[in-house]
Protein backbone atom coordinates (compact mmCIF):
# COMPACT_ATOMS: atom_id res chain seq x y z
CA UNK A 1 0.00 0.00 0.00
CA UNK A 2 2.77 2.67 1.36
CA UNK A 3 4.64 1.30 -2.20
CA UNK A 4 4.56 4.81 -3.10
CA UNK A 5 5.23 8.24 -2.08
CA UNK A 6 9.21 7.64 -1.57
CA UNK A 7 11.07 6.86 -5.35
CA UNK A 8 12.89 3.09 -5.10
CA UNK A 9 15.95 3.67 -3.68
CA UNK A 10 17.62 0.37 -5.51
CA UNK A 11 19.95 0.89 -7.64
CA UNK A 12 19.47 -0.84 -11.07
CA UNK A 13 22.84 -2.84 -10.79
CA UNK A 14 24.10 -4.36 -14.28
CA UNK A 15 24.52 -8.14 -14.49
CA UNK A 16 28.32 -8.97 -13.61
CA UNK A 17 28.59 -11.32 -16.49
CA UNK A 18 28.17 -8.23 -18.68
CA UNK A 19 30.95 -6.32 -20.38
CA UNK A 20 32.43 -3.72 -19.52
CA UNK A 21 32.14 -2.14 -22.73
CA UNK A 22 28.74 -2.98 -22.84
CA UNK A 23 28.15 -0.76 -19.12
CA UNK A 24 29.60 2.38 -21.29
CA UNK A 25 27.34 2.07 -23.91
CA UNK A 26 24.80 1.43 -21.09
CA UNK A 27 25.63 4.85 -19.46
CA UNK A 28 25.36 6.51 -22.66
CA UNK A 29 21.89 5.05 -23.49
CA UNK A 30 20.16 6.13 -19.83
CA UNK A 31 21.15 9.91 -20.27
CA UNK A 32 20.19 9.88 -24.05
CA UNK A 33 16.51 8.36 -22.87
CA UNK A 34 16.05 11.42 -20.23
CA UNK A 35 17.65 14.32 -22.86
CA UNK A 36 14.67 14.91 -25.01
CA UNK A 37 12.45 15.89 -22.00
CA UNK A 38 15.09 17.50 -19.66
CA UNK A 39 15.78 19.83 -22.91
CA UNK A 40 11.81 20.65 -23.20
CA UNK A 41 11.76 21.30 -19.20
CA UNK A 42 14.66 23.29 -19.46
CA UNK A 43 13.55 25.29 -22.62
CA UNK A 44 9.90 25.85 -21.98
CA UNK A 45 9.69 26.06 -17.84
CA UNK A 46 13.39 26.70 -16.19
CA UNK A 47 14.55 29.15 -18.92
CA UNK A 48 11.69 31.24 -18.49
CA UNK A 49 11.79 31.11 -14.59
CA UNK A 50 15.22 32.26 -15.02
CA UNK A 51 14.62 35.31 -17.60
CA UNK A 52 11.55 36.25 -15.10
CA UNK A 53 14.22 36.82 -12.35
CA UNK A 54 15.56 39.53 -15.01
CA UNK A 55 12.28 40.81 -15.75
CA UNK A 56 10.78 41.04 -12.50
CA UNK A 57 13.63 43.90 -11.39
CA UNK A 58 13.70 45.81 -14.61
CA UNK A 59 10.65 47.79 -16.00
CA UNK A 60 9.42 45.83 -19.09
CA UNK A 61 7.36 47.39 -21.56
CA UNK A 62 6.42 46.54 -24.88
CA UNK A 63 6.38 50.33 -25.70
CA UNK A 64 9.26 51.50 -24.11
CA UNK A 65 12.49 50.50 -25.40
CA UNK A 66 15.58 49.48 -23.17
CA UNK A 67 13.82 48.26 -20.16
CA UNK A 68 15.78 50.07 -17.25
CA UNK A 69 16.93 48.44 -14.26
CA UNK A 70 14.55 49.43 -11.70
CA UNK A 71 16.08 47.31 -8.72
CA UNK A 72 13.49 46.38 -6.23
CA UNK A 73 10.83 48.51 -6.78
CA UNK A 74 8.49 45.79 -8.50
CA UNK A 75 8.61 43.77 -5.56
CA UNK A 76 7.81 46.99 -3.43
CA UNK A 77 5.02 48.10 -5.75
CA UNK A 78 3.52 44.36 -5.02
CA UNK A 79 3.91 44.28 -1.35
CA UNK A 80 2.04 47.72 -0.39
CA UNK A 81 -0.72 46.70 -2.73
CA UNK A 82 -3.44 46.12 -0.36
CA UNK A 83 -5.08 44.24 -2.67
CA UNK A 84 -1.92 41.75 -3.07
CA UNK A 85 -2.48 41.03 0.64
CA UNK A 86 -6.14 41.16 0.60
CA UNK A 87 -5.75 38.25 -2.68
CA UNK A 88 -2.98 36.19 -0.33
CA UNK A 89 -6.27 36.34 2.20
CA UNK A 90 -8.21 35.19 -0.02
CA UNK A 91 -6.62 32.18 -1.54
CA UNK A 92 -5.68 30.88 2.26
CA UNK A 93 -8.97 31.14 2.99
CA UNK A 94 -10.81 29.24 0.26
CA UNK A 95 -7.83 26.24 -0.03
CA UNK A 96 -8.03 25.84 3.37
CA UNK A 97 -12.12 25.65 3.20
CA UNK A 98 -11.88 23.68 0.03
CA UNK A 99 -9.58 20.93 0.81
CA UNK A 100 -11.18 20.55 4.49
CA UNK A 101 -14.53 20.42 3.55
CA UNK A 102 -13.44 18.19 0.32
CA UNK A 103 -11.67 15.74 2.64
CA UNK A 104 -14.22 15.30 5.40
CA UNK A 105 -16.89 14.55 2.58
CA UNK A 106 -14.81 12.48 0.51
CA UNK A 107 -13.96 10.36 3.24
CA UNK A 108 -17.94 9.96 4.60
CA UNK A 109 -18.46 8.79 0.81
CA UNK A 110 -15.73 6.40 0.86
CA UNK A 111 -16.45 5.21 4.45
CA UNK A 112 -20.14 3.90 2.61
CA UNK A 113 -18.52 2.82 -0.41
CA UNK A 114 -15.77 0.86 1.21
CA UNK A 115 -17.87 -2.43 1.33
CA UNK A 116 -18.36 -4.28 -1.88
CA UNK A 117 -21.98 -4.70 -3.13
CA UNK A 118 -23.94 -4.69 -5.94
CA UNK A 119 -23.85 -1.26 -8.11
CA UNK A 120 -20.89 -0.09 -6.42
CA UNK A 121 -18.72 0.02 -9.65
CA UNK A 122 -21.21 1.87 -11.47
CA UNK A 123 -21.87 4.23 -8.54
CA UNK A 124 -18.16 4.78 -8.20
CA UNK A 125 -18.22 5.41 -11.68
CA UNK A 126 -20.41 8.11 -11.36
CA UNK A 127 -18.81 9.92 -8.80
CA UNK A 128 -15.97 10.55 -10.13
CA UNK A 129 -17.35 12.19 -13.52
CA UNK A 130 -16.55 15.43 -11.90
CA UNK A 131 -12.82 15.10 -11.86
CA UNK A 132 -12.63 14.26 -16.20
CA UNK A 133 -14.38 18.07 -16.32
CA UNK A 134 -12.36 21.04 -17.32
CA UNK A 135 -12.48 23.66 -14.49
CA UNK A 136 -13.95 25.98 -16.89
CA UNK A 137 -17.13 23.73 -17.56
CA UNK A 138 -17.47 23.24 -14.01
CA UNK A 139 -17.83 26.89 -13.24
CA UNK A 140 -20.02 27.24 -16.04
CA UNK A 141 -22.08 24.84 -14.97
CA UNK A 142 -22.44 26.26 -11.22
CA UNK A 143 -22.99 29.70 -12.24
CA UNK A 144 -26.27 28.24 -14.71
CA UNK A 145 -27.16 26.23 -11.39
CA UNK A 146 -26.68 29.83 -9.24
CA UNK A 147 -27.61 32.21 -11.34
CA UNK A 148 -30.15 34.94 -10.65
CA UNK A 149 -32.97 34.66 -13.24
CA UNK A 150 -32.13 31.86 -14.54
CA UNK A 151 -30.99 29.61 -12.35
CA UNK A 152 -32.83 27.03 -10.12
CA UNK A 153 -31.09 27.32 -7.28
CA UNK A 154 -33.15 30.21 -5.72
CA UNK A 155 -36.46 28.66 -6.61
CA UNK A 156 -35.75 25.02 -4.83
CA UNK A 157 -34.43 27.01 -2.16
CA UNK A 158 -38.08 29.65 -1.74
CA UNK A 159 -39.62 25.89 -1.92
CA UNK A 160 -37.74 24.61 1.26
CA UNK A 161 -38.02 27.90 2.92
CA UNK A 162 -41.35 29.12 2.30
CA UNK A 163 -40.96 32.35 1.28
CA UNK A 164 -39.44 33.82 -1.85
CA UNK A 165 -35.15 33.70 -1.98
CA UNK A 166 -33.73 36.56 -4.29
CA UNK A 167 -29.27 35.64 -3.30
CA UNK A 168 -27.05 36.92 -5.93
CA UNK A 169 -25.07 33.83 -5.97
CA UNK A 170 -22.18 35.10 -8.04
CA UNK A 171 -22.18 38.93 -6.86
CA UNK A 172 -23.03 39.39 -3.18
CA UNK A 173 -21.08 38.27 -0.10
CA UNK A 174 -20.95 35.71 1.47
CA UNK A 175 -22.85 33.85 -1.14
CA UNK A 176 -20.22 34.58 -3.97
CA UNK A 177 -17.40 32.80 -1.96
CA UNK A 178 -19.83 30.22 -1.36
CA UNK A 179 -20.51 29.35 -4.91
CA UNK A 180 -16.86 29.17 -5.61
CA UNK A 181 -16.31 26.71 -2.68
CA UNK A 182 -19.33 25.07 -3.75
CA UNK A 183 -17.79 24.56 -7.49
CA UNK A 184 -14.45 23.12 -6.25
CA UNK A 185 -15.49 20.98 -3.41
CA UNK A 186 -17.95 19.57 -6.34
CA UNK A 187 -14.81 19.11 -8.73
CA UNK A 188 -12.50 17.80 -6.17
CA UNK A 189 -14.14 16.24 -3.66
CA UNK A 190 -13.79 12.63 -6.42
CA UNK A 191 -9.95 13.35 -5.91
CA UNK A 192 -10.18 12.76 -2.01
CA UNK A 193 -12.90 10.38 -2.47
CA UNK A 194 -11.15 7.82 -4.78
CA UNK A 195 -7.55 7.99 -2.78
CA UNK A 196 -9.33 7.58 0.48
CA UNK A 197 -11.33 4.96 -1.22
CA UNK A 198 -7.83 3.12 -2.23
CA UNK A 199 -6.02 3.57 1.58
CA UNK A 200 -9.94 1.93 2.84
CA UNK A 201 -10.04 -1.03 0.82
CA UNK A 202 -6.33 -1.58 1.87
CA UNK A 203 -6.85 -2.29 5.12
CA UNK A 204 -7.14 -5.60 6.01
CA UNK A 205 -10.25 -6.94 6.91
CA UNK A 206 -9.17 -9.27 9.76
CA UNK A 207 -8.15 -6.21 11.53
CA UNK A 208 -11.92 -5.07 11.91
CA UNK A 209 -12.68 -8.43 12.93
CA UNK A 210 -10.69 -8.87 15.36
CA UNK A 211 -12.09 -5.31 16.37
CA UNK A 212 -15.43 -6.82 15.95
CA UNK A 213 -14.96 -9.85 18.29
CA UNK A 214 -13.72 -7.66 21.21
CA UNK A 215 -16.51 -5.45 21.21
CA UNK A 216 -14.88 -2.61 20.10
CA UNK A 217 -17.12 0.55 19.57
CA UNK A 218 -17.45 1.86 15.95
CA UNK A 219 -15.82 5.28 16.88
CA UNK A 220 -12.80 3.78 18.78
CA UNK A 221 -12.49 1.52 15.32
CA UNK A 222 -12.54 4.46 13.25
CA UNK A 223 -10.21 6.64 15.58
CA UNK A 224 -8.16 3.46 16.72
CA UNK A 225 -7.78 1.52 13.31
CA UNK A 226 -9.45 3.45 10.39
CA UNK A 227 -7.28 7.03 10.96
CA UNK A 228 -4.18 5.03 11.56
CA UNK A 229 -3.94 3.00 8.88
CA UNK A 230 -5.22 5.34 6.48
CA UNK A 231 -3.11 8.17 7.85
CA UNK A 232 -0.31 7.99 4.96
CA UNK A 233 -3.22 8.10 2.42
CA UNK A 234 -5.00 11.32 3.46
CA UNK A 235 -1.78 12.69 4.08
CA UNK A 236 -0.87 12.80 0.61
CA UNK A 237 -4.50 13.40 -0.78
CA UNK A 238 -4.31 16.84 1.37
CA UNK A 239 -1.02 17.38 0.34
CA UNK A 240 -1.63 17.35 -3.60
CA UNK A 241 -4.99 18.79 -3.05
CA UNK A 242 -3.64 21.67 -0.67
CA UNK A 243 -0.76 22.40 -3.38
CA UNK A 244 -3.63 22.46 -6.51
CA UNK A 245 -5.92 24.12 -4.45
CA UNK A 246 -3.49 27.46 -4.20
CA UNK A 247 -3.70 27.94 -8.09
CA UNK A 248 -7.00 28.68 -7.88
CA UNK A 249 -8.10 31.00 -11.18
CA UNK A 250 -10.34 29.28 -13.60
CA UNK A 251 -13.67 28.84 -11.54
CA UNK A 252 -13.13 32.59 -9.88
CA UNK A 253 -12.47 33.64 -14.09
CA UNK A 254 -16.19 32.40 -15.36
CA UNK A 255 -17.78 32.51 -11.98
CA UNK A 256 -17.12 35.91 -10.05
CA UNK A 257 -14.47 37.49 -12.57
CA UNK A 258 -12.51 38.19 -9.18
CA UNK A 259 -16.07 40.44 -8.21
CA UNK A 260 -18.22 42.54 -6.95
CA UNK A 261 -14.89 44.87 -7.10
CA UNK A 262 -11.86 42.64 -6.21
CA UNK A 263 -13.95 40.92 -3.83
CA UNK A 264 -12.97 37.33 -4.81
CA UNK A 265 -9.42 38.15 -5.97
CA UNK A 266 -7.39 35.18 -5.64
CA UNK A 267 -3.65 35.79 -5.75
CA UNK A 268 -3.58 34.14 -9.29
CA UNK A 269 -6.49 36.03 -10.53
CA UNK A 270 -4.68 39.33 -8.94
CA UNK A 271 -1.22 38.71 -10.58
CA UNK A 272 -3.03 37.80 -14.31
CA UNK A 273 -5.24 41.01 -13.47
CA UNK A 274 -2.00 42.95 -13.00
CA UNK A 275 -0.03 41.02 -16.23
CA UNK A 276 -2.58 40.97 -18.70
CA UNK A 277 -5.56 43.61 -17.85
CA UNK A 278 -3.03 46.03 -16.57
CA UNK A 279 0.11 45.43 -18.60
CA UNK A 280 2.18 46.04 -15.72
CA UNK A 281 3.78 42.58 -16.85
CA UNK A 282 7.36 43.41 -14.41
CA UNK A 283 5.36 44.07 -11.25
CA UNK A 284 3.39 40.55 -12.12
CA UNK A 285 6.33 38.82 -12.76
CA UNK A 286 7.91 39.88 -9.15
CA UNK A 287 4.86 39.51 -7.70
CA UNK A 288 4.63 35.90 -9.04
CA UNK A 289 7.60 35.20 -7.33
CA UNK A 290 7.06 36.12 -3.84
CA UNK A 291 3.82 33.52 -4.76
CA UNK A 292 6.56 31.27 -6.00
CA UNK A 293 8.16 31.74 -2.95
CA UNK A 294 5.65 31.01 -0.14
CA UNK A 295 4.32 28.46 -2.41
CA UNK A 296 8.01 26.44 -2.27
CA UNK A 297 7.82 26.93 1.70
CA UNK A 298 4.33 24.99 1.88
CA UNK A 299 5.63 22.67 -0.42
CA UNK A 300 8.57 22.11 1.63
CA UNK A 301 7.26 22.02 4.55
CA UNK A 302 4.36 19.62 3.36
CA UNK A 303 6.51 17.03 1.43
CA UNK A 304 8.74 16.64 4.17
CA UNK A 305 6.03 15.67 6.66
CA UNK A 306 4.88 13.50 3.18
CA UNK A 307 8.12 11.64 3.05
CA UNK A 308 8.83 11.14 6.85
CA UNK A 309 6.67 7.97 7.45
CA UNK A 310 8.58 6.44 4.81
CA UNK A 311 12.28 7.33 6.32
CA UNK A 312 10.74 4.96 8.82
CA UNK B 1 -28.56 -19.97 2.93
CA UNK B 2 -27.57 -20.69 6.67
CA UNK B 3 -24.48 -18.52 6.50
CA UNK B 4 -25.96 -16.13 4.55
CA UNK B 5 -28.77 -15.09 6.78
CA UNK B 6 -26.50 -13.21 9.54
CA UNK B 7 -24.66 -11.00 7.23
CA UNK B 8 -28.16 -10.35 5.54
CA UNK B 9 -29.45 -9.43 8.58
CA UNK B 10 -26.15 -7.06 9.57
CA UNK B 11 -26.10 -5.34 6.37
CA UNK B 12 -30.19 -4.76 6.59
CA UNK B 13 -28.92 -2.71 9.86
CA UNK B 14 -26.51 -0.41 8.84
CA UNK B 15 -28.27 1.69 5.54
CA UNK B 16 -30.61 4.25 5.94
CA UNK B 17 -27.45 6.55 7.19
CA UNK B 18 -25.51 5.08 4.18
CA UNK B 19 -28.23 5.09 1.44
CA UNK B 20 -28.63 8.77 2.89
CA UNK B 21 -25.26 9.73 2.36
CA UNK B 22 -25.02 8.25 -0.99
CA UNK B 23 -27.98 9.39 -2.33
CA UNK B 24 -27.56 13.30 -1.51
CA UNK B 25 -24.07 12.80 -2.79
CA UNK B 26 -25.05 11.38 -6.05
CA UNK B 27 -27.72 14.55 -6.70
CA UNK B 28 -24.81 16.80 -5.78
CA UNK B 29 -23.08 15.41 -8.43
CA UNK B 30 -25.64 14.72 -11.05
CA UNK B 31 -27.38 18.37 -10.83
CA UNK B 32 -24.86 20.29 -12.25
CA UNK B 33 -24.33 17.56 -15.21
CA UNK B 34 -28.82 17.32 -15.54
CA UNK B 35 -29.28 21.17 -15.41
CA UNK B 36 -26.28 21.91 -18.03
CA UNK B 37 -27.81 19.31 -20.57
CA UNK B 38 -31.52 20.26 -20.05
CA UNK B 39 -30.45 24.23 -20.41
CA UNK B 40 -28.45 22.93 -24.02
CA UNK B 41 -31.68 21.00 -25.26
CA UNK B 42 -34.30 24.00 -23.93
CA UNK B 43 -36.14 26.24 -26.10
CA UNK B 44 -34.65 29.74 -25.51
CA UNK B 45 -38.10 31.04 -24.44
CA UNK B 46 -38.31 28.54 -21.52
CA UNK B 47 -35.29 29.89 -19.80
CA UNK B 48 -36.70 32.19 -17.39
CA UNK B 49 -40.08 30.25 -16.83
CA UNK B 50 -41.26 30.25 -13.25
CA UNK B 51 -41.56 27.35 -12.08
CA UNK B 52 -38.11 26.30 -14.13
CA UNK B 53 -39.10 23.93 -16.90
CA UNK B 54 -37.19 20.35 -15.86
CA UNK B 55 -37.56 18.75 -19.04
CA UNK B 56 -38.49 20.82 -22.35
CA UNK B 57 -41.30 19.63 -23.95
CA UNK B 58 -39.54 20.77 -27.06
CA UNK B 59 -35.83 19.81 -27.37
CA UNK B 60 -33.94 21.56 -29.68
CA UNK B 61 -30.49 21.62 -31.25
CA UNK B 62 -30.38 24.68 -32.01
CA UNK B 63 -28.02 25.71 -29.46
CA UNK B 64 -25.24 23.31 -30.35
CA UNK B 65 -25.05 24.54 -33.98
CA UNK B 66 -25.04 28.98 -32.71
CA UNK B 67 -22.43 26.99 -30.32
CA UNK B 68 -19.78 25.55 -32.35
CA UNK B 69 -20.58 27.94 -35.81
CA UNK B 70 -21.55 31.40 -34.68
CA UNK B 71 -19.50 30.61 -31.28
CA UNK B 72 -16.19 29.05 -33.29
CA UNK B 73 -16.87 26.28 -30.91
CA UNK B 74 -16.23 24.01 -33.70
CA UNK B 75 -12.88 25.40 -34.64
CA UNK B 76 -11.89 25.24 -30.53
CA UNK B 77 -12.83 21.72 -30.91
CA UNK B 78 -10.62 21.45 -33.72
CA UNK B 79 -7.86 23.25 -31.84
CA UNK B 80 -8.41 21.86 -28.74
CA UNK B 81 -8.08 18.11 -30.50
CA UNK B 82 -4.82 19.14 -32.92
CA UNK B 83 -3.15 20.29 -29.61
CA UNK B 84 -4.50 17.78 -27.26
CA UNK B 85 -3.63 14.69 -29.55
CA UNK B 86 0.22 16.32 -30.60
CA UNK B 87 0.79 16.85 -26.79
CA UNK B 88 -0.23 14.06 -25.50
CA UNK B 89 1.59 11.83 -28.09
CA UNK B 90 5.27 14.38 -27.60
CA UNK B 91 4.60 14.00 -23.92
CA UNK B 92 3.88 10.49 -23.76
CA UNK B 93 7.12 9.34 -26.55
CA UNK B 94 9.39 11.70 -24.73
CA UNK B 95 7.98 10.46 -21.27
CA UNK B 96 8.26 7.29 -21.83
CA UNK B 97 12.32 7.41 -23.29
CA UNK B 98 12.79 9.25 -19.43
CA UNK B 99 10.60 6.83 -17.84
CA UNK B 100 12.14 3.84 -18.97
CA UNK B 101 15.88 5.03 -18.14
CA UNK B 102 14.50 6.52 -14.32
CA UNK B 103 13.28 2.93 -13.85
CA UNK B 104 15.77 1.21 -15.08
CA UNK B 105 19.29 2.84 -14.87
CA UNK B 106 18.12 5.33 -11.47
CA UNK B 107 19.25 7.62 -13.97
CA UNK B 108 20.45 10.97 -12.08
CA UNK B 109 19.46 9.39 -8.63
CA UNK B 110 16.53 10.86 -6.66
CA UNK B 111 17.71 14.14 -7.90
CA UNK B 112 16.65 13.82 -11.74
CA UNK B 113 13.07 12.18 -10.39
CA UNK B 114 11.70 14.76 -7.93
CA UNK B 115 13.13 17.36 -10.44
CA UNK B 116 10.61 16.48 -12.77
CA UNK B 117 8.23 15.86 -10.49
CA UNK B 118 8.39 19.40 -8.91
CA UNK B 119 7.19 21.03 -12.11
CA UNK B 120 3.82 19.73 -11.28
CA UNK B 121 3.80 22.12 -8.39
CA UNK B 122 4.82 25.19 -9.48
CA UNK B 123 2.09 27.46 -9.87
CA UNK B 124 1.39 28.44 -13.25
CA UNK B 125 1.35 32.01 -12.80
CA UNK B 126 4.67 31.78 -12.21
CA UNK B 127 5.74 30.34 -15.45
CA UNK B 128 3.06 31.76 -17.56
CA UNK B 129 4.11 35.43 -17.89
CA UNK B 130 7.91 35.27 -18.75
CA UNK B 131 7.02 32.10 -21.27
CA UNK B 132 4.20 34.24 -22.80
CA UNK B 133 7.11 37.26 -23.24
CA UNK B 134 9.46 34.93 -25.03
CA UNK B 135 6.44 33.28 -26.97
CA UNK B 136 5.52 36.49 -28.06
CA UNK B 137 9.99 37.22 -29.05
CA UNK B 138 10.18 34.10 -31.19
CA UNK B 139 6.78 34.00 -32.45
CA UNK B 140 5.19 30.73 -30.89
CA UNK B 141 2.58 32.63 -29.21
CA UNK B 142 -1.20 32.19 -30.24
CA UNK B 143 0.45 29.16 -32.86
CA UNK B 144 -0.30 25.39 -32.32
CA UNK B 145 3.28 24.71 -31.74
CA UNK B 146 3.36 26.75 -29.00
CA UNK B 147 0.33 25.17 -27.50
CA UNK B 148 1.41 21.64 -28.18
CA UNK B 149 5.38 22.60 -26.32
CA UNK B 150 3.82 23.97 -23.31
CA UNK B 151 1.13 21.43 -23.01
CA UNK B 152 3.99 18.77 -23.34
CA UNK B 153 6.15 20.38 -20.90
CA UNK B 154 3.23 20.95 -18.44
CA UNK B 155 2.03 16.99 -18.93
CA UNK B 156 5.47 15.61 -18.39
CA UNK B 157 5.58 15.52 -14.58
CA UNK B 158 1.90 13.15 -14.90
CA UNK B 159 3.46 10.81 -17.97
CA UNK B 160 6.90 10.36 -16.61
CA UNK B 161 5.83 9.59 -13.30
CA UNK B 162 2.73 7.59 -13.99
CA UNK B 163 5.23 4.90 -16.52
CA UNK B 164 7.82 5.47 -14.36
CA UNK B 165 5.64 3.40 -11.76
CA UNK B 166 4.96 0.68 -14.48
CA UNK B 167 8.35 0.17 -15.14
CA UNK B 168 9.51 -0.35 -12.07
CA UNK B 169 7.15 -2.97 -10.78
CA UNK B 170 7.84 -4.70 -14.42
CA UNK B 171 10.47 -7.81 -14.85
CA UNK B 172 13.47 -6.73 -15.85
CA UNK B 173 14.47 -10.90 -16.74
CA UNK B 174 12.41 -10.72 -20.36
CA UNK B 175 14.71 -7.47 -21.15
CA UNK B 176 17.82 -9.12 -20.02
CA UNK B 177 16.81 -12.44 -22.03
CA UNK B 178 16.45 -10.51 -25.06
CA UNK B 179 19.85 -8.37 -24.78
CA UNK B 180 21.59 -11.78 -24.34
CA UNK B 181 19.79 -12.80 -27.22
CA UNK B 182 21.21 -10.12 -29.51
CA UNK B 183 19.42 -6.87 -29.14
CA UNK B 184 20.52 -3.92 -28.56
CA UNK B 185 19.04 -1.86 -25.41
CA UNK B 186 17.24 0.45 -27.97
CA UNK B 187 15.17 -2.75 -29.28
CA UNK B 188 14.69 -4.42 -25.90
CA UNK B 189 13.08 -1.35 -24.88
CA UNK B 190 11.16 -0.38 -28.00
CA UNK B 191 10.06 -4.13 -28.50
CA UNK B 192 9.81 -5.72 -25.01
CA UNK B 193 9.74 -2.97 -22.25
CA UNK B 194 7.02 -0.77 -23.93
CA UNK B 195 4.45 -3.67 -25.38
CA UNK B 196 4.67 -5.00 -21.68
CA UNK B 197 4.08 -1.72 -19.90
CA UNK B 198 0.91 -0.89 -22.46
CA UNK B 199 -1.52 -0.57 -20.24
CA UNK B 200 0.21 1.88 -18.20
CA UNK B 201 1.34 3.92 -21.31
CA UNK B 202 -1.95 4.18 -22.18
CA UNK B 203 -3.37 4.60 -18.94
CA UNK B 204 -0.49 7.54 -18.74
CA UNK B 205 -1.39 8.60 -22.07
CA UNK B 206 -5.28 9.19 -21.57
CA UNK B 207 -4.67 11.36 -18.55
CA UNK B 208 -2.15 12.99 -20.56
CA UNK B 209 -4.70 13.51 -23.09
CA UNK B 210 -7.83 14.91 -20.50
CA UNK B 211 -5.08 17.20 -18.67
CA UNK B 212 -4.56 18.97 -22.44
CA UNK B 213 -8.27 18.56 -22.93
CA UNK B 214 -9.66 20.49 -19.50
CA UNK B 215 -7.14 22.88 -19.27
CA UNK B 216 -7.77 27.00 -19.37
CA UNK B 217 -4.91 29.04 -17.57
CA UNK B 218 -2.16 28.38 -20.65
CA UNK B 219 -4.47 28.78 -23.46
CA UNK B 220 -6.31 31.71 -22.01
CA UNK B 221 -3.14 33.64 -22.39
CA UNK B 222 -0.89 32.01 -24.76
CA UNK B 223 -3.62 31.97 -27.20
CA UNK B 224 -6.00 34.82 -28.81
CA UNK B 225 -7.41 33.77 -32.38
CA UNK B 226 -5.93 31.30 -34.01
CA UNK B 227 -5.24 28.80 -31.73
CA UNK B 228 -7.52 29.38 -29.02
CA UNK B 229 -8.83 25.55 -27.52
CA UNK B 230 -12.46 24.87 -26.72
CA UNK B 231 -12.02 25.97 -22.94
CA UNK B 232 -11.39 29.98 -23.68
CA UNK B 233 -14.27 29.80 -26.31
CA UNK B 234 -16.20 30.21 -22.35
CA UNK B 235 -14.98 33.65 -22.29
CA UNK B 236 -17.79 34.72 -24.97
CA UNK B 237 -20.28 33.75 -22.33
CA UNK B 238 -18.96 35.58 -19.71
CA UNK B 239 -21.59 37.27 -17.50
CA UNK B 240 -23.90 36.10 -20.15
CA UNK B 241 -24.81 39.91 -21.02
CA UNK B 242 -27.35 38.25 -24.23
CA UNK B 243 -28.27 35.46 -21.84
CA UNK B 244 -26.92 32.86 -24.23
CA UNK B 245 -27.19 30.07 -21.49
CA UNK B 246 -27.68 27.33 -24.42
CA UNK B 247 -24.99 28.14 -26.56
CA UNK B 248 -23.08 28.21 -22.77
CA UNK B 249 -24.42 24.94 -21.93
CA UNK B 250 -24.13 23.11 -25.26
CA UNK B 251 -20.65 24.06 -25.72
CA UNK B 252 -20.10 22.41 -21.96
CA UNK B 253 -21.57 19.29 -23.32
CA UNK B 254 -19.44 19.08 -26.12
CA UNK B 255 -16.74 19.52 -24.05
CA UNK B 256 -17.18 17.34 -21.57
CA UNK B 257 -18.68 14.41 -23.20
CA UNK B 258 -15.14 13.24 -24.86
CA UNK B 259 -12.97 13.61 -21.57
CA UNK B 260 -15.60 11.49 -19.60
CA UNK B 261 -15.99 8.72 -21.98
CA UNK B 262 -12.23 8.44 -21.92
CA UNK B 263 -11.76 9.29 -17.92
CA UNK B 264 -13.84 6.37 -17.12
CA UNK B 265 -12.51 4.03 -19.68
CA UNK B 266 -9.19 3.96 -17.69
CA UNK B 267 -11.04 4.34 -14.33
CA UNK B 268 -8.81 1.47 -13.07
CA UNK B 269 -5.73 3.62 -13.38
CA UNK B 270 -7.49 6.41 -11.56
CA UNK B 271 -5.63 6.23 -8.16
CA UNK B 272 -2.55 6.20 -9.66
CA UNK B 273 -3.09 8.83 -12.36
CA UNK B 274 -4.26 11.12 -9.79
CA UNK B 275 -1.10 10.44 -7.57
CA UNK B 276 1.01 10.13 -10.10
CA UNK B 277 2.14 6.50 -9.47
CA UNK B 278 2.58 7.51 -5.66
CA UNK B 279 -0.15 4.91 -4.75
CA UNK B 280 -1.02 1.48 -6.46
CA UNK B 281 -4.57 1.59 -7.12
Amino acid sequence: MADGVAIGSESASVPGRRLPSARRSDRRFKWLLVTPAVLLILAISIYPLLFSIWVAFVNFDFQIPGHAFIGLKNFDQVIVDPVARYSLLVTVGLTLSDVAVEFLLGLAVAMTLANTFRGRGILISIIIVPLFISPVVVGQAWALLLQRPFGPTNYLLGLLLGHDVTIGWLTQWPWNFLALILADVWQWTPFMFVILLAGLTAIPPHVFEAAELDGVGRWQVFWHITVPYLAPMMLLAVTFRLLDAIRLFDTIFIMTGGGPGTQTYSTSFYLYTIGFAQFHLSRATAGAWIFLVLTLIVIVFLVRRLLKPEAK
Amino acid sequence: MASTAPRRRRRRRVPIGRILVIGLFLAFVLAPLYWVFITSIKPSDDYLAVPPIWFPGQPTLVHYTAALFAYRGLQGLVNSLIISVSATVLSCLVGSLMAYSLARFNTGGQHLSFWVLSQRFLPPIAIILPLFLNYRLVGLQDTHIGMILAYTVFTLPVSVWMMFAYFRQMPRSLEEAALVDGCTRWTSFWRVAVPLAAPGVVAAAVFTFIACWTEFFFALILTSRNAFTLPTVFRAFLSFQGAQYGEASALAIVSLVPSIALGVLVQKHLVRGLTLGAIRG
